[in-house]
């Protein structure tokens, strides 16, 4: 680690997390609260702590995504003041390669652009990009490389505690999977719905936008809720807890060259 | 005539009966804390607009149990009539194989009935209101349970509360299903979404019982996506009101 590491900060809606990378590698990861009224000290007394327990590497870059407009400036305090480096903030300016068919494309926010990248990377083939956050939002990348546009859902996490609070006589529930389709029991049922109804979401969606590209694109998953998701859903290939955080290295590489 | 009362948890339906058929529906917000004497006032004036028809009877049923005893003091103060409350001890003719009936929502009892008095075959019942449920009743006419997901509004507001940089949009259906925009985005997901989850769900439930199981939706959403939704046969705005008529008319009889 002599020429130093790479650090990816990917600021979502509800949790940030951070990665560590020794050239491709991602050595060390956190995951913290995404929370806009925590100032640039704490996250600086966080993450200080966090780097001395993977031995303090020097930082020779950090790239940022952010999806909450008000974490931008608490970040690039964070980075200046404690890590003595300028963020790269994915943004308009900033290199992807990679072409952005979208009526704005600086509109689309900074993770989906990430995570199509560091999927095409991987397929270098039409791909759908499923991020099972906050929303569950699906992104398409062409056979050559364009990102296309996406799809943007309601997530499991927020579906589920809207139901919770609004159903007057229905009650939280584990997010398992429950043995029937057809629930004998309101826990059952109510599980059964998220998990199976969430699930015929994603392979529902996937089959329409195939059908509309004409392509057997390929999927990949990412986010939270993959893991829970994925072994129940017919059409996702792979899930990669890590995605956002890799299209991070590979923009920063991109933008490194020039 | 008959009065049917569905309390639901964000809209209370009205509708009133003359036979088997309906005359007469209404929708109110569904409103914790509004009393009894304001029912009064406000459905007597509905009752009003229609020549204040005589009332014979009336079937509630109410998932929303604060509003429970208003409905029932409303209706013995103002239509002076002792409402029939679906639920426990109430006769409906159908069999309820759920681990504990007395927990099954009575408005997905009410859906049950009304949707296999019209089949009398294998059915799956769903109701797209706040929560999107899911009921299948066999083809001897057992209530065998079901499933019950978000529903497709409270899950919108929740994503425009929720997501930093989302706002709300018109809930259309989007010319394609890959958005370039995000108000586009969002909407794919929301309608294109909605509909692959109900229709999801139906293969999985049809896998797991009868292939050939029928398909009634009902609720605020039906006209909306029963369109985009491959699976479903019919939509039947009023199916609760009518499987509330249903209970009345089988506990009449005896």
């Amino acid at each position: 680690m002599s020429h130093g590491v790479f650090l990816a900060i990917d600021v979502s809606n509800m949790q940030t997390v951070l990665g560590v990378y020794d050239g491709t590698r991602l050595e060390h990861h956190w995951r913290l609260q995404t929370d806009s009224e925590r100032t640039a000290d704490e996250y600086g007394v966080l993450v200080r702590n966090l780097l001395a327990g993977a031995s303090n590497p020097r930082i020779r870059g950090i790239a940022v995504s952010s999806s909450v407009p008000p974490m931008t400036q608490v970040v690039d305090d964070l980075c200046r003041t404690y890590l003595g480096v300028t963020p790269l903030f994915v943004g308009p300016g900033v290199r992807t390669g990679m072409p952005i068919l979208y009526d704005k494309p600086q509109e689309v926010s900074a993770d989906r652009i990430v995570n199509a990248m560091a999927a095409y990377e991987r397929t270098r083939d039409a791909t759908i990009i499923v991020d099972f956050s906050t929303a569950t939002i699906f992104d398409y990348v062409s056979e050559k490389g364009e990102y296309v546009g996406g799809v943007i859902a309601p997530g499991l996490g927020i579906a589920s505690d809207a139901l919770f609070d609004r159903a007057a006589k229905l009650y939280r529930v584990e997010l398992v999977k429950p043995k029937h389709v057809i629930g004998r029991n309101t826990v059952h049922a109510i599980q059964s719905g998220l998990i199976y109804g969430y699930v015929s979401l994603v392979d529902g969606l996937v089959a329409r936008i195939r059908k509309e590209n004409k392509v057997n694109a390929r999927v990949l998953a990412t986010g939270g809720y993959a893991p829970l998701l994925a072994p129940e859903s017919e059409t996702i290939e792979e899930v990669d807890e890590f995605l956002t955080l890799d299209g991070l290295r590979l923009i920063y590489e991109r933008n490194a060259e020039s | 005539m008959l009065l049917a009362i569905d309390v639901g948890n964000t809209h209370t339906v009205f509708g009133l009966y003359e036979g088997p058929q309906l005359r007469h529906h209404w929708r109110l917000q569904t409103k914790r804390g509004r009393t009894a004497d304001e029912y009064g006032v406000l459905v007597g004036d509905l009752l009003e607009g229609v020549g204040r028809p005589p009332i014979g009877g009336i079937a509630v049923s109410s998932v929303v149990p604060p509003l429970t005893q208003v409905i029932e003091t409303f209706c013995r103060t103002y239509l002076r009539i002792v409402p029939l409350l679906a639920g426990p001890g109430v006769r409906t003719g159908m069999a309820i194989r759920y681990d504990d009936p007395q927990q099954v929502g009575t408005d997905r009892i009410a859906n049950a009935v009304a949707a296999y008095e019209r089949t009398h075959d294998a059915t799956i019942v769903v109701d797209l209101g706040t929560a999107t449920k899911f009921e299948y009743v066999s083809e001897r006419g057992e209530y065998l349970g079901g499933a019950i997901a978000p529903g497709l509004g409270i899950a919108a507001d929740a994503l425009f509360e929720r997501a930093a940089r989302l706002y709300r949009v018109e809930l259309v259906k989007p010319k394609y299903v890959i958005g370039r925009n995000t108000v586009h985005a969002i909407q794919s997901g929301l309608i294109y979404g909605y509909a692959a989850l109900v229709d999801g769900m139906v293969a999985r439930i049809r896998r797991e019982t009868l292939p050939r199981a029928r398909v009634i939706a009902t609720g605020g959403f039906a006209p909306l996506l029963g369109g985009e939704c491959t699976s479903i046969d019919v939509v039947d705005e009023f199916l609760t009101l009518d499987g509330l008529r249903l209970i009345y008319e089988r506990n009449s009889d005896q």
